[in-house]
């Protein structure tokens, strides 16, 4: 109750976006009940869960984005003053997966209507267009099967709503372990790379300046370098003093821990993109049958977007970083920075949204076009991915807005002109957009290449 | 209407303001900042100080009354043009310190020069000219996450100082932080603007912050008043409406 009270006083954007939830679980619904009638009107059930399967994809696409949606929600913004009356962290995140029950059910709802007026059990009159088979009109619908298939999107993006803002304690004042030397990265310690240079070869480390601070600073610079989880087995020997010294308390008001490590998906991406496109090259070798009969191939195609959706946090970082390098000035700076310590954010839904470009590019290439029967179908399985990946990718351009809201308030009270912060933003939607673009369309061609040669 | 003295630098005559919502933020507030002087705004919390201060810089258009800076209206100024005097003759400290996080320390030190279009090797110069200055020069390759709210808080001053502007606003710079390192900012700010002989306004509620400005004007309610008559601490008396309050009786 409390949920539909703060979800229907919202703000009218906010509302947008849990309407376009309720739209894509409601075209989910859609196809996973379209699959239920192609196995109601067919009897051979291994066309029918192939179908099924199909519908993991949107389906997939549309808890993405509900869990999107959620974090950006403001009516499950974690309030100060209401934690004392009871509205805490935990209770908010059953509030926020109640939001994305309510937006999932509407849309389901929506999907059950529009199916039942389809096949003509509201109407009498059931709709005769190109390729009807899917709606088995003049067959008793199972509803027990039906709402099944129905509930499968609120069930699981309620789920994976609760999962992804469950309340996690940060974990401050607890003793950091020292950098451990000696190892360079093996063992994954450390997630940055660590050498000794200029700190070894000068003896930084033995200047009076390093003295003082040692005992009370060291456990601070650990954490810059090591991020928020890491290296808990990594407290052992090499220099005990430091881990006893009293970490200092961070103070009630300070800014939100900014991640400045690198994402280390990129080696990953790069290497899976790799499998991906040499095993479609290994499956698409001359042979019988059509290129797109290979489950080699598919697999190949996936492995290949996989990839690409690995390696968007580090192209993300990578592309901020060359924005800032060579002597920046204020834009510059503002532009790449900002980009390298929000590449996680916007970096993977931007890789998914290139990863499912190339994939339709590619699908598109090998679609055949005698099926008609499928033919919507498909059509609005790939508006949905399509769709809600893009609309993934600008709601986390919202949410990194509004994380750095107070940042931008400190520029504008410092007088930074309006023109500068939004040419800033245009400098970071213009980089993403030369580095990507490109990228997916290579991507794509090269995938299409041996399945269609 | 009189002509203001010639030293003043910033001089506002019957402002009044009102917030969004409609409870009352100045009435009729008057006064002059003299060149290179140090101006404490005393007052409780909730008298308008902080208004003040944001009337004054320009950040918020005053319902009436006027704001003249160096004889040039800034009452009567365009949103862009007060911006652009904010950045070319404002400095502004905020009372928690709010950095750009991406950035490290020194760069966050030159932003306001470099914003300015200073290039960028004076803006790091003079950045780490102030940053040494104040005693955080050794941390000027860090990011703020790594500093103490007091260092942090010296490099907002740093990049409040480090474009020399002609005015600089305090709001509150030492409230969150402890009496030593209160001390320590306090009288890095007054030697630095005492020094370059720069006007601060200095916003605070602490009797012995103002205790460091060279004139205090206290507002109560949004007005300015000459003294500030609290009402006396009934020591030994019954605390009033305890006794009706009582679950006792």
């Amino acid at each position: 109750m409390l949920a539909l009270r703060l979800s229907l006083g919202a703000h009218p954007a906010v509302q947008l976006r849990r309407f376009l939830v309720a739209a894509a679980s409601a075209g989910t619904g859609f196809l996973l009940l379209s699959a239920l009638g192609h196995a109601l009107a067919h009897p051979e059930p291994s066309v029918s869960a192939l179908r099924l399967a199909w519908c993991t994809a949107p389906l997939a696409a549309t808890v993405y984005f509900a869990v999107a949606v959620a974090r950006t929600d403001p009516a499950t913004r974690p309030r100060p003053g209401l934690s004392a009356v009871g509205l805490g962290p935990v209770r908010l995140m059953a509030v926020s997966a109640a939001t994305t029950a309510a937006s999932c059910l509407l849309g389901s709802a929506l999907a059950l209507l529009v199916f039942l007026a389809l096949r003509g059990d509201l109407t009498a009159l059931p709709f005769d267009g190109a390729g009807t088979d899917f709606l088995a009109a003049g067959r008793p619908l199972p509803l027990p099967a039906a709402l099944t298939l129905l509930a499968l999107v609120p069930v699981s993006a309620s789920a994976a709503v609760a999962v992804a803002l469950r309340p996690r304690e940060p974990v401050t004042g607890a003793p950091r372990p020292p950098r451990a030397y000696g190892r360079f990265g093996a063992y994954r310690r450390t997630p940055a790379l660590e050498s000794f240079g200029a700190y070894g070869r000068f003896g930084k480390q033995f200047g009076p300046s390093a003295r003082g601070r040692r005992a009370t600073g060291a456990a601070r610079e650990q954490e810059g370098a090591a991020g928020a989880a890491e290296g808990a087995a990594a407290a052992d020997a090499s220099s005990p003093g430091v881990a006893d010294a009293p970490a200092p308390g961070a103070p009630a008001d300070a800014p939100p821990d900014v991640p400045r490590t690198v994402p280390s998906g990129l080696p990953w991406g790069i290497t899976v993109l790799a499998v991906g496109l040499a095993v479609e090259a290994f499956a698409s070798r001359p042979g019988p049958g059509s290129p797109g009969d290979r489950p080699a191939a598919l697999l190949g195609l996936a492995l290949a977007c996989v990839g690409l959706a690995l390696a968007g946090p580090g192209l993300t970082h990578l592309c901020g970083r060359l924005l800032q390098t060579i002597r920046p000035g204020a834009l510059r700076l503002l532009a790449g920075r900002v980009l390298m310590t929000e590449a996680t954010r916007i970096g993977r839904p931007l890789g998914v949204v290139c990863a499912v470009m190339s994939a339709a590019y590619a699908m598109a290439a090998l679609h055949d076009r005698e099926d008609t029967s499928s033919a919507p179908l498909v059509a609005l399985g790939v508006l949905l991915v399509a769709g809600c990946t893009v609309a993934t990718l600008l709601t986390a351009a919202v949410e990194s807005r509004q994380a750095r809201a107070d940042t931008t308030a400190a520029l504008r009270r410092l007088g930074a002109p309006a023109v500068t912060l939004r040419r800033a933003a245009a400098l970071r939607a213009g980089a993403l957009l030369a580095l990507f673009g490109p990228l997916s369309l290579l991507v794509a061609e090269l995938s299409t290449w041996p399945l269609t040669g | 209407m009189v002509a203001p003295p010639d030293n003043d630098v910033l001089w506002a005559r019957a402002l009044h303001f009102r917030h969004d919502d409609g409870s009352p933020g100045l009435s009729g507030v008057s006064l002059g900042v003299r060149e290179g002087e140090i101006l404490a705004v005393g007052g409780p919390r909730g008298s308008g100080k902080t208004t003040l201060l944001r009337c004054l810089s320009g950040l918020l258009p005053a319902r009436s009354g006027e704001v003249w800076f160096n004889s040039v209206p800034v009452h009567t100024m365009g949103p862009a043009a007060r911006e652009r005097l904010r950045r070319e003759r404002f400095g502004w400290i905020d009372p928690v310190p709010l950095l750009v996080a991406e950035l490290n320390v020194w760069e966050n030190a030159a932003l306001p020069l470099m914003l300015r279009g200073t290039g960028r090797r004076r803006a790091k110069t003079a950045a780490l000219e102030w940053l040494e200055r104040l005693d955080i020069g050794d941390r000027a390759r860090r990011h703020p996450v790594e500093l103490t709210h007091a260092e942090r808080q010296r490099v907002c001053i740093a990049r409040a100082l480090a474009p020399a502007p002609s005015v600089l606003f305090a709001d509150e710079p030492t409230a969150p932080l402890h009496r030593v390192d209160r001390a320590h900012v306090l009288r890095t700010l007054t030697t630095a603007a005492r020094s370059h002989g720069i006007t601060v306004v200095l916003a605070t509620h602490d009797a012995h912050t103002a205790a460091l400005a060279d004139r205090t004007v206290s507002l109560l309610d949004g007005r300015r008043v000459r003294t500030l008559h609290l009402p006396p601490v009934p020591g030994a008396a019954e605390t009033e409406g305890r006794a009706t309050c009582s679950l006792s009786v």
